[in-house]
């Protein structure tokens, strides 16, 4: 099997090189192009001569030229945005000059005619596999700050929930469903060409008293959406196998901007933003909780074993707090890009500076970005040697606050804004001046939220720095090599302060914490890639690969409490008195494979494509460390068949696709045997204890997932009307699950190949172009897609997850995998009602509190599947309208059928609350449940989570620059909406949450940052 | 042309040498150790140990064991108090001894004790296997350290489990149960065969550390308890199980209980604590009462967290958590003039902080009304905040690091070894004389003016121990001797308020465990397979 590895590229070389190399003499061609309907000249069309790596672009007057081009006859192929493609062959003869003109269509879709689809592009009719592709232009609307966001609700089958609505939060990204549980679900990012990590580059947070921090932001956001060229997302087996052992969850492709020949420009493009949060958690106000508190006494008074005494009633305050309000605010956002391009023929260039001031709705919670970018392309040898570099160099500055992943019974700010009493100040004046209020002196387990966003100090920075140089060669007309050589580095600090003066800090005399984290990555890609197109009747891409990469990543965190003053925050932690031991740890990770791809097509109307990808990765056992990964797809082309001529369909064709992809998704060392370090005292000095906390897995090897693919693509109406159906099914085993051993064990459990899900589901796109004047333009889009999945085997037994957070729930999981149950299937009792006593009823079978079905006791209750968190359909709608010089464009995306757990509601609708002189969520005051009644987890807290948002909407007018302001060309305002509306019958914040609730959870809604409501004002000037 | 041909076959060499270069996908962890190579030297063999005794103050002991031993019994019970403390309805569960193998307990408090009692197991296990192949100064003394260790975490899950499966190596494989008498046998076998090699002192840098008194200690507890331990079938729920007429190695199993409590007796390496809380406080690292205890400190992670358990959130730094409670019968079962009365506390409530530096400041509950404690519990369901005397036997340490207080928790004492031989001996001779004289000791120093007990008796015995041993973790093995684990009652509506089940005496294998080995067999009474 070693053989493999040396065997595959050396094929891919070697049958390459039998081609003879022709030599004879050359001609010219030129030509235009021309819109077929308006009779305009097109600009920016792309002119290729097919079999070979040449192409051009049209001038502003339609034009286009090549010179020395070989004699003979060639075929050129016309793309452009917009446009279905168009074919023309011309005859170039020795010395003289051929003339090809094209018209060329419009089209619904917008549709790049060259795709990327990993280690080099394939023409889109060749594609075999399940490609998607994203428009940037069209998709960068509103307040974006990471491409993820772009992708959100525009490609069918690609579901993207933003994990809440801090700036820079991250977002769960499933490509067709969830299919690993214990390994990550995320896609695969590849940045022009190079793997990029997605995992945090920061430091975890600390969250108040031992909660859980808030979670980590996203590492995407390194790069300034408006630079980025293209979007592809392989989402099919036979798409993804390129990737290999990295490929399970998808893979989205982003290219950034490159320089264009002849143009040199100067973009300035500028917007401003205010959100507020969309909306608030609904809690009584200062005058509904006295007089609540106030009934509740006399209840009391008239019956003392129910109600509240009267001791309540000394304890109320005097304010009326709006918490939520006084937490929150109206947050300005500003962006500012300035991009410049040029170049001659030879040497091109694209340089951009991004900076990016977004606040968060809640108070002191913000980022900034400042990022740069240079991106340069060269040419030598007659264009044989084309030289790329592009450099990404960006700085974010994160300022956070403490609030709500998961957690116990205390927590920052929003459940102190769910629970703080509404009748106490935010601030008092006495005798030593303004300071907040707390409800008494030193550490507090009910906290003053605004004191807590404006006292606690939580700072991240990031320094990224994303490069790759690439070098292509030409070895013949149709034989390139390239070197690819990539680097990831960034080094990301957290710097944290809580006060000694805050009721947070108070218990630790102020706690200051410093955390270093530096990443780095660096790719080696060598590849060879044959094209050949023999007569116009087979063609030929061959590519055949070398990569490997090395992640090295270190941490070192250091932490000091006890300070006599708040003086230095986390400046000078030798100033504290209790030095917590430091804390460092270094891994490195190796992934190297070997990968080919062949497509062949034949006659324009078959393609077939075949992969395989040799791959190894460090993180597993000796013996188990590579794998081949295959795949295997082909295409017919219907309507190019003389049968369909008198068909409605102008495009038909149908893919069919399988392969083999892996998910690595193994720890570094996770196979070995290793010894960590505790502590424990003898005499009276803590000793390093070294204990095992891996006891290793001769066995481990990767997750695997075989996927079969179906797919249709039609068009209709000279493609006004087109898209695609498909039908996918998922297979995947060996799941990479941390699975219980036998006792004894020095680790109680190890990573194991164990169990395995299926998915199945179907995509359906359908893009219009109704109306398409020269003057007035109306397209539209809509994509829905049905996904499923269950576990069919986890290796016996039963796994809880989903931890439910709050007060009284420890132990207590709100999600179940069996065999047969949907991925994060939520488990519990279920609700039946409340009776007389105010106490929670649940349906049971049997045991000796079971009467009629019904009980009160828990233990007694039946358990079962009480919900889905996973949609049964999902949905994105866009539509864009130009007519003279306004633009109008509009996203919706919608998700329907899936459960969330309000464990917000759980926990904070209870009116016992106030017995701990906390407040609670409104509902709580009209429900039946007796004061004293604990919340419990049951299906009463499962809540239909559909939604339809109105993502954005955005208006825009371009107009002419006066000549007499310089030598602006054109500039176009606009002003967007993002998340203006907001359809769902959930009672929580927003459907679309995540917690960090354990393996697959999902759809956990505890105390959610809220979601702003945005709207955006911006100009683009292009001089 | 001559130079970019070249230049095509140089292209051509360096893609397809790069490929032969570089296949090397070897692991070396960089933080971690890794075991081929290291355990080679005393220092790196002990930070192994260190790593086994700190399984003493873990998960498994300090909440899981200790819970059980508490909360299910007539001592402790942990209310819900509104939302605080349902937990799944896990504390009451416990309290009313209604857990099953997948409830949650059974997957929480249970799942702990077999978990980490087996961790500490495997350490110890992986330890030796490893000094069978190298060589190391005190390698005797350590061995019969680690077997000592191990022994002492045998016969936790011996008390609480039965037998289980008896592994002596460091092999991750499934085994089936072995029975409780052969693991009593295991228990004693290793126990006797390391003794004369364990020191009889250690130097004050080892403090902690076991020595010889540890192996005797819990030879004279098993012995005592032989009547449950060293029987597969016959324990009773109900009555009294007696050590006499059980043979163990060197006679009668009262006989020897009654040997090793002399042993240590005798040794000169301990004596009785002339203030009794002392063994309790702070610095109770010089006890020279104190045989065997989990070492803690007042630093991050490695202190004692018992007063957060207990104490209202307001009478402490960090807030505790106000949560477990003594049964009101167990308190009102002292005598006033008791001084070991005074670990509960009940009544006006002060800042035990402040309170420990002199000063007297009550604190208020979090409705703003004084916190008074009450020693009865109205609805355990249902309770307020300040229902139920807190058990304070572990004082606060003032120099505690948030949770971290730096008392030892003590797993045998020498006061515990008195109520052993003087329980032994009365089974030997009912209302024996020097059992009286034994018990009377212990009294004599809480009691001013003194004030001894006239008889004994079984019942006299389990009350003394009682008073002695309230919050120590003794209590559920002591009833279940006594014939009273199921039976006891209190008056608390919705606690333990009537019999349960005999086969609660033994706790079930947690579900998850029996997942994960699939020849593992269930204790009576649990459902799933039995055991032949």
């Amino acid at each position: 099997m070693r053989l493999v590895r040396y065997v595959v590229p050396i094929l891919a070389f070697l049958s390459v090189m039998a081609i003879p190399l022709a030599a004879q003499g050359t001609g010219a061609i030129r030509g235009e192009v021309r819109d077929s309907v308006t009779k305009q000249a097109l600009a920016g069309v792309i002119i290729r001569i097919q079999g070979t790596q040449r192409e051009t672009q049209t001038a502003p007057d339609g034009s286009y030229s090549f010179a020395d081009v070989p004699s003979g006859t060639v075929t050129l192929r016309a793309t452009r945005i917009g446009f279905g493609p168009q074919t023309q062959s011309a005859t170039v003869s020795n010395g003289g000059s051929a003339e090809a003109l094209f018209a060329l269509a419009p089209q619904a879709s917008i549709l790049e005619p060259v795709v990327v689809t990993g280690y080099g592009t394939t023409r889109r009719e060749a594609i075999t596999g399940s490609v998607a592709t994203v428009d940037p232009g069209t998709a960068n609307v509103g307040v974006i700050n990471n491409a993820n966001q772009m992708i959100q609700g525009r490609v069918a089958g690609v579901e993207i929930v933003q994990n809440n609505g801090e700036p820079g939060a991250g977002a769960q990204v499933r490509i067709r469903g969830s299919t690993s549980i214990g390994a990550s679900n995320e896609p695969l990012y590849v940045i022009d060409g190079i793997p990029v990590s997605n995992d945090p580059t920061q430091g975890e947070g600390l969250g108040v008293s031992g909660t859980s921090p808030s979670l980590a932001r996203s590492p995407l956001a390194l790069l300034n959406p408006s630079d980025i060229g293209s979007i592809t997302i392989l989402k099919d087996a036979s798409a993804t196998a390129i990737y290999g052992s990295r490929g399970a969850n998808g893979v989205i492709l982003i290219e950034t901007k490159k320089g264009t020949v002849g143009s040199s420009t100067i973009e300035y493009d500028a917007y401003v933003a205010t959100a507020s949060p969309a909306k608030r958690l609904d809690v009584l106000t200062g005058s509904e909780y006295r007089s609540f508190i106030q009934s509740q006494v006399a209840l009391h008074n008239t019956n003392p074993l129910k109600g509240l005494d009267s001791s309540y009633i000394t304890a109320l305050g005097t304010a009326n707090t709006d918490w939520a309000g006084a937490t929150t605010r109206s947050a300005v956002t500003q962006n500012q890009n300035l991009r410049f391009s040029g170049g001659s023929d030879v040497t091109r260039y694209l340089a951009s500076l991004n900076y990016m001031n977004q606040q968060g709705v809640a108070l002191s919670n913000g980022m900034k970005r400042y990022q740069g970018r240079l991106s340069a392309t060269h040419q030598a040898f007659n264009s044989r040697l084309r030289i790329g570099l592009n450099v990404t160099a960006s700085q974010s500055n994160d300022d956070y606050i403490t609030f709500e992943n998961t957690g116990g019974f205390e927590g920052g700010v929003f459940e102190n804004v769910a629970t703080f009493n509404p009748t106490r100040p935010v601030t008092v004046t006495d005798s030593t001046g303004t300071h907040f209020y707390e409800i008494g002196p030193g550490s507090q387990s009910v906290r003053n939220p605004v004191a807590l966003e404006k006292q606690l100090s939580d700072f991240g920075t990031t320094n990224r720095t994303l490069g790759n140089m690439s070098a292509d060669f030409d070895l013949t007309t149709s034989l390139t090599a390239r070197i690819n050589v990539g680097v990831d580095k960034s080094t990301g600090l957290r710097q944290i302060y809580f006060p000694r003066s805050s009721p947070a800090g108070a218990e630790f005399g102020g706690l200051a914490r410093q955390g270093n984290y530096s990443s780095q990555s660096r790719t080696l890609q060598a590849q060879l890639t044959f094209r050949h197109d023999f007569g116009g009747v087979h063609s030929f891409d061959v590519v055949g690969a070398y990569e490997w990469t090395q992640l090295d990543r270190d941490s070192v965190i250091a932490e000091a409490r006890n300070f006599l003053t708040d003086l230095f925050t986390f400046n000078n932690m030798g100033a504290g008195t209790v030095q917590v031991n430091p804390v460092s740890g270094g891994v490195t990770d190796r992934w190297i494979s070997f990968l080919s791809r062949a497509n062949y097509g034949y006659k324009e109307k078959y393609f077939l494509t075949g992969v395989v990808r040799y791959d190894g990765r460090s993180s597993f056992a000796e013996g188990h460390k590579w794998t081949l990964f295959p795949g295997i797809s082909g295409s017919w082309h219907l309507s190019q068949e003389s049968f369909m001529s008198n068909s409605p369909f102008s495009d038909l064709r149908v893919r069919v696709g399988y392969g083999v992809v892996g998910n690595p998704g193994a720890p570094a060392y996770s196979s070995l045997v290793t010894f960590g370090n505790e502590k424990y005292v003898f005499g009276t000095t803590p000793i390093t204890a070294f204990t095992p906390n891996n006891i290793g897995n001769p066995n481990l090897t990767f997750e695997r997932t075989s996927q079969v693919d179906v797919g249709v693509d039609y068009g209709l109406m000279q493609n006004r009307l087109s898209g695609s159906i498909e039908y996918y099914i998922k297979n995947t085993t060996d799941l990479l699950l941390r699975h219980k051993v036998s006792q004894p064990s020095a680790v109680q459990d190890r990573l194991e190949n164990i169990g395995s899900v299926k998915n199945h589901g179907i995509e359906l796109t359908l893009d219009a172009l109704p109306i398409s004047r020269s003057d007035f333009t109306w397209r539209a889009g809509i994509n829905v897609s049905f996904e499923r999945n269950t576990a069919q085997n986890i290796g016996g037994g039963a796994i809880s997850f989903g931890t439910v957070s709050g007060q009284g729930q420890s132990g207590q999981n709100a999600e179940r995998l069996a065999s047969g149950y949907a991925l994060g299937a939520f488990y519990g009792p279920v609700f039946v009602g409340v009776d007389s006593a105010g106490k929670q009823q649940f349906s049971c079978s049997s045991g000796t509190t079971c009467v009629g079905g019904i009980t009160t006791d828990l233990k007694d209750a039946t358990r079962s599947v009480i919900g889905n968190p996973n949609p049964s359909m999902t949905l994105g709608f866009h539509s864009e309208i130009s007519k003279g010089r306004f633009d109008f464009s509009l996203l919706v995306r919608g998700a329907f059928g899936q459960d969330v757990f309000n464990n917000t509601a759980l926990v904070y609708s209870t009116k016992g609350n106030a017995l701990q002189g906390k407040n609670f969520l409104r509902d709580a005051l009209t429900d039946p449940i007796g004061l004293r009644e604990a919340s419990i987890f049951s299906s009463r807290w499962i809540e239909d989570g559909s939604f339809l948002r109105l993502q954005n909407v955005t208006l825009g007018y371009t107009f002419d620059i006066p000549k007499g302001l310089g030598s602006a060309r054109t500039a176009r305002l606009y002003v967007s909406g993002d998340n203006l509306l907001l359809l769902t019958g959930y009672s929580g914040l927003d459907p679309e949450v995540y917690a960090n609730a354990g393996l697959v959870s999902r759809n956990i809604d505890y105390l959610s940052y809220p979601r702003p409501r945005t709207v955006t004002a911006g100009v683009r000037v292009a001089f | 042309m001559k130079n970019s041909l070249r230049f095509t076959w140089f292209s051509a060499l360096v893609a397809l040498t790069l490929p032969l270069a570089c296949t090397d996908l070897t692991e070396s962890p960089k933080s971690q150790v890794t075991p081929g190579g290291f355990f080679r030297t005393e220092a790196e063999v002990v930070s192994g140990v260190a790593g086994v005794y700190n399984l003493l103050r873990n998960d498994g002991t300090l909440w899981g064991y200790y819970n059980m031993s508490e909360i299910s019994t007539d001592e402790m019970i942990v209310p819900t108090r509104g939302n605080d403390w349902k937990d799944n309805g896990r504390w009451l569960e416990l309290h009313r001894q209604t857990w099953q193998a997948g409830s949650p307990a059974g997957l929480d408090d249970i799942e702990r004790i077999y978990r980490d009692s087996y961790v500490a197991i495997a350490r110890s296990n992986i330890l030796l296997d490893r000094l069978k192949s190298v060589t190391i100064t005190n390698q005797a003394s350590i061995e019969a350290e680690l077997r000592t260790l191990r022994a002492f975490f045998y016969y936790l899950l011996l008390d609480d489990f039965g037998g289980v499966p008896l592994a002596t190596d460091g092999a991750v494989v499934p085994r089936p149960r072995v029975t409780r008498d052969s693991l009593f046998r295991f228990i004693e076998s290793e126990l006797l065969a390391v003794r004369g090699t364990l020191p009889l002192n250690r130097p004050a840098n080892e403090w902690g550390r076991v020595r010889r008194g540890v192996a005797d200690a819990i030879l004279a507890s098993i012995y005592l308890n032989a009547g449950v331990y060293a029987k597969n079938t016959g324990v009773s729920a109900t009555a009294y199980n007696t050590c006499l007429g059980v043979t163990v190695t060197g006679g009668d199993a009262c006989a020897m209980a009654i040997a090793y409590s002399d042993s240590i007796l005798n040794s000169g390496a301990y004596s009785l604590a002339a203030s009794w809380r002392s063994n309790f406080t702070a610095d109770n690292r010089n006890s020279l009462e104190n045989i065997f205890v989990a070492r803690n400190a007042p630093i991050t992670d490695l202190g004692l967290n018992f007063p957060m358990r207990a104490l209202h959130y307001n009478q402490f730094t960090p807030a505790p958590w106000n949560g477990f409670s003594a049964v009101a019968e167990a308190y009102q079962a002292f005598d006033s003039a008791d001084q070991r009365r005074q670990i509960f506390l009940v009544g006006q409530q002060y800042q035990l902080e402040r309170l420990a530096a002199g000063d007297t400041v009550p604190v208020n509950d979090r409705g703003g009304s004084p916190l008074v404690f009450t020693d009865t519990i109205g609805d355990a369901t249902l309770a307020a905040e300040n229902e139920g005397a807190r058990i304070m036997k572990y004082p606060i340490d003032p120099a505690h690091v948030a949770q971290n207080n730096g008392n030892d928790f003590v797993f045998f004492r020498l006061g515990e070894i008195y109520l052993i031989k003087a329980e032994a001996q009365n089974e030997q001779t009912a209302g024996s004389a020097p059992a009286l004289v034994l018990v009377n000791q212990l009294r004599a120093r809480v009691f001013s003016p003194v004030k001894p007990r006239v008889t004994i008796d079984r019942a006299a015995i389990l009350q003394e121990r009682l008073f002695e041993m309230t919050g120590e973790g003794k209590r559920r093995t002591d009833l279940i001797r006594h014939g009273k684990y199921t039976t006891w009652t209190e008056a608390t509506i919705n606690g333990h308020n009537a019999a349960t089940e005999d086969f609660r005496i033994l706790l079930p294998i947690p579900q998850s465990e029996i997942d994960a080995n699939p020849l593992l067999c269930q204790n009576p009474g649990y459902g799933g397979t039995a055991c032949p």
